[in-house]
């Protein structure tokens, strides 16, 4: 096939397996709460979330215990997504507004700022619970 | 029979053969999308997607543009609906024979066809949208670009019929009855194989599927002449869709690959029934899977007069070989 | 129909944007056509203006930093690149030699992406969308290595002023020459299904051609430059990082096809063989990368207050895969840019899609927009809101109200 050199590797793709990350269900279940109380009867599984790097930057994870409330985290913050409450000397983080540029954890004198493995995050809520880390 | 007893049977015939020509029309186009997704490394969406895909259409609301005509906005999606599922009825369905029929029915098939066609312009030049504008004038260059080789197609098979003494070969029933590899030497089943070639080329026209898609063009027109359908309309566009894949593929089986199983292995009538829709079936998606779903994943878009060239040109001269070598083979045959 | 030739020649006109299938950003073109042909072509942009600029002039360099690198979304580290550059002539800051190649090595993993990206969407705009697909799958090699080496996939957030913030460490490397070797083996695949498919070569081949003075006359940069013949590209031209090191010579069309025609599908040659000569380069980079620091100053802190005493203005250039880009800073003892200018490589293109276009087929116009690899988002620097009308400004004023800005800046 010279002029339709796509021809030959279709036909082997046909009997291959497909590339894409597979979702949590092979196709959108009719109720996706009752897909979701099956696979915690253990009558369903579903394919776990792709792996990440180490290192990677997802959702910021913050330990109040050792906050000194400095706010340089806020200083550096390209998105302006930390909030320092000046009384408490706590911070709080609007995950929704974070873009992980992990900046925040570097300059944090007292190391209560890392960045954990979590990424998928989506919610309707912008202000959902798991979306503020205080 | 009475007279009652024949029109019973025949509006009988009529509602199967539409919600044959739907349910199964809709199955292939999700085979298609199928068979699309694993040569492009997908997953992709389930087979029952596109009943999924027209109930939720059917559920939606009907918008008409502004500068539309409506009366014709809103007829031209049950126009090519209807004449889709009248071209069902000319066609064999494994053993089944069609529900209407006659002589010359061939050349009548060959007209119905273009009555989709011809309602997606008329809905596309009442959309009042500059892109279904330019979409409707693309449908009509195509349409009457694929006829001239559909056309040497179909009559050569016809012709050679005729030549070998069958009576009333421009019948669909005769065609199907009398499969025309049989009554060639050597030299003209090449040429049938030009023909069964120029057919699956015209099969993706006919559909408005890539590359002979510029009716529609996603990227270009944003989906040219149904631009502006939405809701109910638009299902109805895309049932019409899904009877057009099942009547190509099985005008193709007809004219092409009629055998049945029941003419090779002894069995019960309700059985050979069965077995011969099962094997039509196949047969369809053997066509769906070459001249729909390979085609239209393995090459890009051509621009409207290329599409001219390739089917005047090209597909022409190539159906007036095989036509030649056929009528060569029937001068061999000593006819 | 009427019997007045001058009306059947009356020319309709078509309106593409400023959404539509055909664009993936939002510009407003209208079509002066006669059947399928383009008689006149007129694009409006400005349609996805965000106030970008405006953003960083009140924020400190180090959020600025990571800010650019949302100017675009495929360049992740060209506007980055460009800034901290800007910022490190302005403060003399000397970048220690490794952070250099780790950056060259990021930008060209970047430039692989960036083209292959582009590959999948040029096919999808001929209706081909199992290229795209298949350029995409091999893509994600290249986006799962930055994202082991930066952390992040899209926006890396590697850049820092004086240097980077990671380093790679020993058993990264494994992967890096894995990721090299996959795109080597694929090499001769990608232009075998590109350049020899026959519907590509209809659809791309004397469509849409810019000719070299066009092309010089419009300013064009990068790729579309390249593809027209013009032999240009920042990294040889003017080296920066650790490209005055390595031995890179600009892809022009000629070199593999015998001939410039400046069409679509020189520039598909380009970018298809700028994907190898990025793998070449990060390969040079990989043997020559010396040891030692990354950053010029770790604590972001101390970085922090060497701003307020930074004075002056610089200019930070670099080659993103769509051509230059280039950020003015002007810094005044202040801990934020007093001016901060951005000019995305798809500005000094986007004109060229008027010769183009001109005499095309409606069928051409979504290859021909994707054809120069337009990122309008990073483009789009002005807005006008004040009043419902766009009137066009000649030169002369727009030069009086420059002037009269830098007055009122630096009053």
């Amino acid at each position: 096939m010279a002029t339709l050199p796509m021809i030959p590797e279709l036909l082997r793709q046909l009997f291959r397996t497909p590339a894409t990350n597979a979702f949590p269900a092979k196709y959108l279940p009719s109720s996706v709460t009752e897909f979701l109380a099956k696979v915690g009867r253990g009558e369903a599984a579903i394919h776990p979330p792709v792996p990440v790097p180490k290192d990677f930057r997802g959702k910021i994870t913050y330990d109040p215990t050792g906050c000194t409330g400095c706010s340089l985290c806020a200083k550096v913050c390209p998105a302006h997504a930390i909030e320092v409450l000046k009384d408490e000397k706590r911070i709080r983080i609007y995950v929704s507004q974070c873009i992980f540029c992990s900046q925040c954890t570097d300059i944090c004198p007292k190391g209560s700022l890392a960045m954990s493995d979590a990424f998928l995050l989506a919610d309707e809520n912008r202000y959902a619970d798991h979306l503020i880390v205080e | 029979m009475t007279l009652i007893e024949t029109i019973l049977a025949a509006v009988g015939g009529t509602v199967a053969m539409a919600v044959f020509g739907i349910v199964a029309g809709l199955f292939f186009l999700g085979v298609d999308r199928k068979f699309a997704a694993l040569m492009q490394a997908r997953i992709g969406p389930p087979l029952r997607q596109p009943f999924i895909d027209a109930a939720k259409l059917m559920r939606k609301e009907n918008i008409v543009p502004e500068n539309a005509i409506p009366w014709i906005f809103n007829g031209a999606p049950i126009l090519a609906l209807a004449s889709a599922i009248t071209i069902l009825l000319y066609l064999p369905v494994g053993s089944i024979m069609p529900v209407l029929g006659g002589a010359g029915d061939l050349i009548l098939v060959m007209y119905l066809l273009t009555i989709p066609a011809l309602a997606m312009v008329v809905g596309g030049f009442a959309s009042g949208s500059p892109y279904a504008t330019v979409g409707a004038q693309r449908e009509m260059v195509i349409l009457i670009a694929y006829e001239l080789p559909l056309a040497i197609a179909i009559i050569a098979i016809a012709w050679r019929l005729s030549m070998a003494g069958i009576a009333d070969p421009f019948s669909l029933t005769t065609i199907a009855a009398n499969p025309v590899w049989g009554v060639v030497g050597p030299v003209g089943a090449v040429g049938l194989l030009i023909l069964l070639g120029i057919l699956a080329w015209v099969t993706p026209a006919e559909l408005s599927r890539i590359p002979f898609d510029a009716q529609e063009a996603e990227t270009e027109l944003a989906g040219g002449l149904l631009v502006e359908y939405s809701g109910k309309n638009f299902a109805l566009f895309y049932l019409a869709q899904a009877v057009k894949t099942i009547v190509m593929a099985a005008l193709a089986v007809a004219l092409f690959l009629p055998w049945n199983l029941s003419s090779f292995v002894a069995m019960a009538p309700a059985v050979a029934v069965a077995a011969d829709f099962v094997f039509f079936l196949a047969k369809v998606l053997l066509v769906v899977f070459f001249s729909i779903s390979l085609i239209r994943v393995s090459m890009a878009r051509f621009r409207i007069n290329q599409i001219v060239s390739i089917y005047w040109v090209w597909l022409g001269l190539a159906g007036f070989v095989g036509l030649a070598l056929v009528m060569i083979d029937a001068i061999l045959a000593g006819v | 129909m009427s019997d007045d030739p001058q009306k059947k020649m009356t020319p309709y006109t078509v309106p593409i944007g400023p959404t539509h299938p055909a664009l993936k950003e939002p510009v407003m073109f209208t079509f002066q056509m006669n059947g399928e042909q383009i008689l006149k072509a007129d694009f409006a942009p400005g349609q996805t203006h965000r106030g970008i600029e405006w953003m960083g002039m009140r924020r400190n360099p180090v959020q600025i930093v990571h800010l650019t690198d949302r100017i675009c979304g495929i360049c992740g580290v060209s506007h980055s690149l460009a800034f901290a550059r800007a910022m490190e002539q302005i403060m003399e800051i000397e970048v220690p030699e490794r952070a250099d190649y780790v950056r060259t090595i990021i930008a060209e993993f970047e430039r692989i992406q960036s083209h292959l990206l582009w590959a999948g969407v040029a096919a999808h705009e001929l209706g081909f969308d199992t290229l795209l697909h298949l350029t995409w799958r091999v893509r994600e090699q290249a986006m799962d290595t930055i994202e082991l080496l930066t952390g992040n996939r899209v926006n890396y957030g590697i850049i820092q002023v004086g240097g980077v913030r990671r380093d790679f460490t020993p058993d990264q490397f494994p992967a890096i020459e894995e990721t090299l070797q996959y795109y080597s083996d694929l090499k001769s695949k990608l232009l075998k299904i590109f350049l020899e498919d026959k519907t590509i070569q209809m659809r791309c081949r004397d469509c849409g051609v810019l000719s070299y003075d066009d092309a010089l006359k419009l300013c064009t940069v990068g790729p579309t430059a390249r593809a027209s013949g013009l032999n240009m590209d920042v990294r040889v031209d003017y080296p920066f990082a650790a490209y005055g090191d390595l031995a890179i010579e600009p892809i022009l069309p000629d070199a593999y096809m015998g001939e410039t025609r400046g069409d679509v599908f020189d520039r598909i040659v380009v970018r298809l063989l700028e994907v190898d000569q990025s793998v070449d380069i990060i390969r040079q980079c990989l043997d020559r990368m010396p040891a030692g620091e990354v950053i010029a100053e770790p604590k972001l802190a101390k970085l922090l207050n060497q701003f307020k005493k930074a004075h002056g203005e610089a200019l930070g250039r670099h080659e993103a895969p769509r051509g230059e880009v280039l950020h003015y800073v002007r810094m005044d003892g202040k801990e934020h840019p007093t001016s901060w200018k951005v000019k995305a490589s798809s500005y000094s293109n986007l004109m060229s899609w008027i010769p183009m276009l001109e005499g095309e087929q409606i069928a051409d116009i979504p290859i021909i927009v994707a054809s120069i690899d337009p990122c309008l988002s990073c483009t789009d620097r002005v807005a006008v809101v004040r009043s419902g009308e766009r009137g066009i400004m000649t030169k002369e004023e727009l030069h009086r109200l420059s002037v009269e800005k830098t007055r009122r800046l630096s009053a």
